[in-house]
């Protein structure tokens, strides 16, 4: 579905990513795992059209998107969970999640969005930002769903949540995965990455270093889990 | 945006400074008793682009020019010499581009007299360089009485008006009329505090009182605060009396009829007002409004024969700054043909207590002790709307203050020329 | 105590200036991230448009309240079509010296053509004479000025926090990438919002002319305040720059009233007070400065 050849990129004068080639394919679950810094969130942003100064080739579906501007990327079906979830608080919870348009027949109503997260439902006229960590977290998910993306690119979703919120997340993605929606995840949370993934792509100094799948990752867990250093 | 100025200002005095010093000392001509490169050069320093371009501007350039053209026709073969060049600077009503600019037309481009220079600092300014360089001065658009007073030199003289003049001619006659308590409200900088200074003299000698005197913000557009305090104030003031000038006149005024003053028995007495300035408030607001003037187009025939052909030439009428520059600018030449000579020290010698009269000043006397330029000024009021006849025909005399009496007396002056 | 109630009423009225050009300044700055230093300058040609429109077709006061923004709107579209769009992608300070630019050749434009000496304009025959407001009588023009001031910017408000349209604009001027990787086409909303600030100023120009010197030099003076205004406000934050332009109007008429010579040092003095103890402003917030 989603294919990444030879993608380089900077910032400035330091060069953050080096010829990342991977791909994503229809309805898995796909992690990006690596240290902080590794450039995981850099290539999310290429992805989304974020990042300006890189090289290479982003396909999506087999058109090639590397040149189109980051809404028209939105528009044919990225979903876009930022590292920090983006959450307006100029915007009320409601109105964040009217802000994106809708870009595709499968999207969520709201009614199916409230159903699903009912925490939003009881806070849709607070302003967004007075929601929790987790809140913000779902509110940011529930966003790109009600679009109708058919892929979600989610930066580390997990980050800073207890034990029992990051379960709750993983729930919400499998059950994103049975609506037929691809997913494309940061996560430094390994054991949470394999209750979940399909497969795992390591990027080290902005590289890929080895694409497992999540068998493999099971096996060599402590091993990883040394190498990245978590 | 002044600091752009200013940065422009700062490039070109270190540009103009080091060229000077490059070219060594040039110093002023020596051979006394004749002129000087065998031409005489007038320099104009004005403000060409700014508040006061229209008052003073390119017009009181032209006026210059005019005034060495009936010189030489006057004189024909006669004149002391064949070219008379008129150069002009704009200032930009800065001290530090008025002090570039002085130096350069005297040093560089062989001026022989400056003229207007409006803006009090930069007119001070340019009256030291005048001192230093031995070369005459005649200030026209200031209205400082420093210029003849603190720091007077032999080289500068005040011709024209100055704010004890105005003050004399509005704060006495107003007073004297009735209206003896005086709100004041002046822009905070050298011009407003000199006339605020003159005119709480000028009322209180009149015998009349000034309840508060306020500095305002300068520029300003908003003078609402004094308009609604004004009434209020113990005892009430039967006069507004305002210094601003330009654009803050205008506010000013607008905002004295808005608030409806007049109607509450305040009256406005304007510090200093130009034709110009009626023309942007209209004649309306300020019908009936009283101020003084060292001259104004349509006194008489003599000023209107004159204001007929500067009109002809510059397509407007003249402010008295026009007229002043003419005048200041025709005794000057006169004054070297009498010398048969452009050397400042000679021509300073026949225009040393010189008593003359033409169209522009009456009555007039060069003194020597100050060189303040003694002459007739008029209080005159605005005319109503339906008494305009044409465009610039705003104002009608109301008293002639005769020239002995218009001005400070020398001895009070504190000048000492050196 | 009468007094002080009518210099805060003062206050007010000239606020109204404050608050309609600090909102313009406030939305294209969030928006757009330019700080529009010729903001000053369009309020100048507001004026002026009205002046022009008078003398040239007869065009009232009140049409001109409608007509000249409208302009406006459409020179402001252009400039930042033609202009503004080529340096957003750049650091801001190329915009800040191109719009700094555009001020000077725009006041230089008018003073060619009009001269340095105000322009007269007169109030509408309607707005003449005074009000009766209990306590002091006060111009009526000057009432209209602050009731319709306090109209736009209630108008403003509703359509930003009740609207589509509002919602985009709040969102693009809180997080414009984020908001354009979630699929609205920010740039598209940019030039009107551009326009619409520009003709903010012009309308606030227009509703000078009766009251004020109408001159080339007009704008530039205000610019500096209203740079203020907008920074004690919050950056961005469109109730506040609101709340700041009147606070900061009867600030100025207080100080006026008590201290004179102070006064206008007192903005600068509390917009150094706010930058120390707040520095998002008193009604930004600590996130959107990030």
């Amino acid at each position: 579905m989603l294919s990444v050849h030879g993608v380089s990129a900077r910032y400035g004068e330091a060069q953050v990513l080096t010829d990342v080639t991977l791909d994503v394919q229809q309805g898995e679950i796909v992690t990006l795992v690596g240290r902080n810094g590794a450039g995981k969130t850099t290539l999310l942003r290429c992805l989304m059209g974020l990042h300006r100064s890189m090289s290479g080739r982003v396909e999506l579906d087999g058109v090639d998107i590397t040149r189109r501007s980051s809404h028209q990327r939105a528009r044919l079906g990225l979903g876009y969970v930022p590292d920090d979830r983006g959450i307006y608080a100029s915007l009320s919870v409601e109105e964040n999640l009217l802000l994106p348009p809708v870009v595709d027949e499968r999207a969520w109503s709201m009614d199916q969005v409230y159903e699903a997260f009912p925490v939003l439902a009881d806070r849709r006229r607070q302003t967004g930002t007075h929601l929790s960590g987790g809140e913000q977290q779902m509110l940011s998910i529930a966003r790109v769903l009600r679009t109708g993306a058919r892929m979600l690119l989610a930066d580390e979703p997990t980050e800073g949540l207890s034990p029992l919120l990051v379960q709750q997340i993983g729930d919400i993605f499998r059950s994103v995965r049975e609506h037929g929606i691809t997913v494309l995840l940061i996560e430094q949370n390994l054991h949470f990455a394999s209750s979940l993934a399909d497969r795992h792509h390591l990027i080290a100094r902005g590289q890929v270093v080895e694409s497992l799948d999540n068998s493999e990752v099971k096996e060599r867990e402590h091993e990883l889990l040394e190498y990245l250093g978590i | 945006m002044s600091k752009m100025r200013k940065l422009g200002a700062l490039v070109t005095s270190f540009a103009v400074g080091g060229t000077l010093a490059a070219c060594g000392a040039g110093g002023p001509g020596e051979a006394g008793g004749a002129i000087t490169d065998d031409k005489i050069v007038l320099g104009v320093i004005t403000d060409l682009s700014g508040v006061y371009s229209e008052l003073a501007g390119e017009n009181a350039v032209e006026a210059v020019r005019m005034a060495v053209e009936d010189f030489q026709a006057k004189h024909g073969d006669d004149a002391v010499t064949d070219t008379i060049e008129v150069i002009s600077a704009d200032h930009q009503n800065q001290p530090e581009i008025a002090n570039t600019k002085a130096r350069e037309m005297y040093d560089r481009e062989g001026a022989d007299a400056i003229f207007d220079v409006p803006t009090s600092s930069a007119a001070l300014a340019v009256a030291g360089v005048a001192e230093q360089n031995q070369k005459l001065f005649f200030d026209i658009g200031a209205g400082t009485t420093e210029l003849t007073g603190a720091q007077c030199n032999p080289y500068t003289y005040h011709y024209g008006y100055d704010t004890y003049m105005l003050a004399q001619g509005t704060g006495t006659t107003v007073t004297e009329q009735g209206s003896e308590n005086w709100y004041i409200i002046y822009p905070d900088y050298a011009f407003g505090q000199d006339m605020n200074k003159s005119f709480v003299n000028a009322v209180e000698g009149a015998g009349g009182t000034v309840v508060q005197s306020d500095a305002t913000p300068f520029p300003n557009d908003n003078f609402s605060t004094f308009m609604t305090k004004a009434p209020g104030l113990d005892p009430k003031p039967d006069v507004l009396g305002t210094m601003q000038a330009g654009g803050d006149l205008v506010n000013v005024v607008k905002q004295y009829n808005e608030f409806g003053l007049r109607e509450k028995g305040i009256d406005l007495a304007v510090g200093l007002m130009f034709e110009t300035d009626i023309a942007s408030i209209g004649v309306e607001p300020l019908a009936g409004t009283l101020f003084t003037t060292a001259w104004f187009w349509n006194l008489d025939d003599r000023s209107r024969e004159w204001a007929d052909k500067f009109k002809e030439r510059t397509g407007s009428r003249p402010t008295f700054d026009h007229a002043a520059n003419y005048s200041a600018a025709t005794q000057y030449l006169e004054a070297v043909q009498r010398a048969e000579t452009d050397d400042a020290d000679a021509v300073n010698e026949e225009l040393n207590g010189l008593e003359f009269d033409d169209f522009f000043a009456r009555n007039a006397t060069l003194r020597e002790g100050d060189h303040n330029l003694e002459h007739d000024s008029y209080l005159v009021e605005v005319k109503q709307p339906d008494e305009v006849e044409e465009d610039f025909d705003f104002t009608k005399l109301v008293e002639t203050i005769p020239a002995a009496e218009a001005f400070m007396p020398v001895e009070d002056s504190g000048c000492e020329m050196g | 105590m009468d007094a002080l109630l009518q210099q805060i009423f003062t206050g007010l009225v000239s606020g109204s200036f404050y608050a309609l050009l600090a909102l313009g300044l406030s939305v294209i700055f969030g928006m757009l991230g330019v700080v529009n230093f010729a903001h000053g300058a369009f309020y100048m040609l507001g004026a002026f448009g009205a002046v022009t429109v008078l003398d040239t077709i007869g065009v009232s006061f009140w049409l001109a309240l409608v007509v000249v923004p409208l302009v406006l709107a459409v020179l402001g579209m252009v400039l930042e079509r033609t202009l503004v769009r080529r340096l957003t992608s750049l650091d801001p300070l190329y915009n800040f010296l191109l719009t700094f630019g555009l001020a000077l050749i725009l006041q230089d434009l008018v003073r060619l053509k009009y001269g340095v000496s105000s322009q007269p304009y007169s109030r509408p025959d309607l707005l003449q004479g005074s009000f009766n407001l209990g306590l002091f009588t006060y111009p009526r023009y000057q009432v209209f000025v602050l009731v319709f001031s306090i109209v736009v910017s209630v108008a403003v408000w509703l359509v930003l926090s009740h609207t589509r349209i509002g919602m985009i604009v709040r969102a693009s001027t809180e997080r414009p990438e984020l908001t354009s990787a979630l699929g609205v086409n920010v740039g598209r909303w940019v030039t009107p919002v551009f326009g619409f600030g520009v003709a903010l100023a012009g309308l606030a120009g227009v509703l000078a002319a009766p009251m004020r010197a109408v001159n080339s030099e007009m704008g530039g003076d205000l610019i500096i305040v209203i740079f203020a205004v907008v920074v004690i406000g919050g950056l961005g934050s469109v109730f506040g720059s609101v709340a700041a332009g009147y606070l900061i109007g009867m600030l100025t008429a207080v100080g006026n009233f008590y201290v004179p010579a102070l006064s206008q040092s007192l903005v600068f003095i509390l917009m150094a007070l706010v930058l120390l103890l707040r520095p998002a402003g008193l009604f930004g917030r600590e996130e959107s400065m990030s």
